[in-house]
C-alpha cells in the first residue's frame, strides 16, 4: 500500500486556507516549540461550531482525508464525526492527521485557546500551538505510558527554553 | 551548516563551558538546545526528515 510522505506544512496551509480555527497539540506542537521528540500524526483540536466545522470539512475534502482506523480507508468525516467530543484519526494525501475533539481533562478549543502561542511558520502563516506547561499538565492527566514516556523531555525543553540565551 | 554539525557545536559548546549535557533524568539537552536554535519550520523539516528516514527504512512505498 502507498503511504503518503508527511507533509505537515502543507496539511496546516490548507487548514489556514480555510480559515479554520484549531490549535496544533501533540507531538507536532512539542516540537514546534523546540523538544526533540517524534511523532507520525499532526494532532489538532478544532472549534467546534457549526461554521468553523463547515471551513473544516472543505479543508478535510481538499486532503482527500479517510478514516485510518480498520474498515475505515473509504470512509470520509462528516459533520457528525467533526462536531462530536471524539478523536476523528485520519489519513490524508499529505500524512496522517489527529482531528481531536477534547483532549486531556475534557477540554476543548474555547477552554485551550488561552493556553496557546501564535508561531509563525514562514511568512505568510500563522498557528496557534497549546503551550508546553499546558502540553505537560495534559499529559499528567491523561497518565497513559505513552504520555508519561515523553514528559521528561517536555519538562527538560521548558527549562532550557526559559534559560537566557547565550 | 549541516544540522548533524551545528549539534556537534552544542555537544561541544556544553562541554567547554561546563553546561550539563544529560539531565538528572537522563534527557539528553544538546539535543534539546540544538532543537531551540533552530526556527520553527526548521524544526518540523526535522521531524518531517525523521518520518521519512524512517519510511525508508521500513520500505514504506511513498
Amino acid at each position: 500500500m502507498t503511504k503518503p510522505k508527511p507533509d505537515f506544512l502543507a496539511i496546516l496551509r490548507t487548514l489556514v486556507r480555510q480559515r479554520v480555527e484549531f490549535i496544533i497539540v501533540g507531538g507536532v506542537a512539542a516540537v514546534l516549540q523546540g523538544a526533540p521528540l517524534s511523532t507520525f500524526a499532526l494532532d489538532v483540536v478544532h472549534r467546534r461550531e457549526q461554521s468553523n466545522i463547515d471551513r473544516l470539512l472543505k479543508a478535510v475534502e481538499t486532503l482527500e482525508a479517510r478514516f485510518r482506523t480498520p474498515g475505515g480507508a473509504n470512509r470520509k468525516p462528516n459533520r457528525s464525526h467533526l462536531s462530536s467530543a471524539g478523536h476523528q484519526l485520519l489519513m490524508t494525501r499529505r500524512g496522517p492527521l489527529d482531528l481531536l475533539g477534547v483532549i486531556g481533562g475534557d477540554r476543548g478549543y474555547d477552554e485551550l485557546v488561552r493556553e496557546t502561542n501564535e508561531v509563525r511558520l514562514g511568512s505568510n502563516l500563522k498557528v496557534r500551538v497549546l503551550s508546553l506547561p499546558a502540553l505537560i499538565r495534559d499529559k499528567e492527566e491523561v497518565g497513559r505510558d505513552k504520555d508519561k514516556a515523553v514528559l521528561a523531555v517536555l519538562r527538560r525543553t521548558l527549562e532550557e527554553g526559559q534559560k537566557p540565551q547565550t | 551548516m549541516p544540522s548533524g554539525t551545528m549539534r556537534t557545536k552544542h555537544a561541544e559548546k556544553a562541554l567547554v563551558s561546563n553546561e550539563r549535557i544529560h539531565s538528572d533524568d537522563g534527557v539528553d539537552l544538546t539535543l534539546i538546545r540544538w532543537m531551540l536554535s533552530l526556527t520553527p519550520v526548521e524544526r518540523l523539516k526535522v521531524l518531517e526528515r525523521h518520518l521519512a528516514s524512517v519510511q525508508r527504512l521500513r520500505g514504506d512505498k511513498t
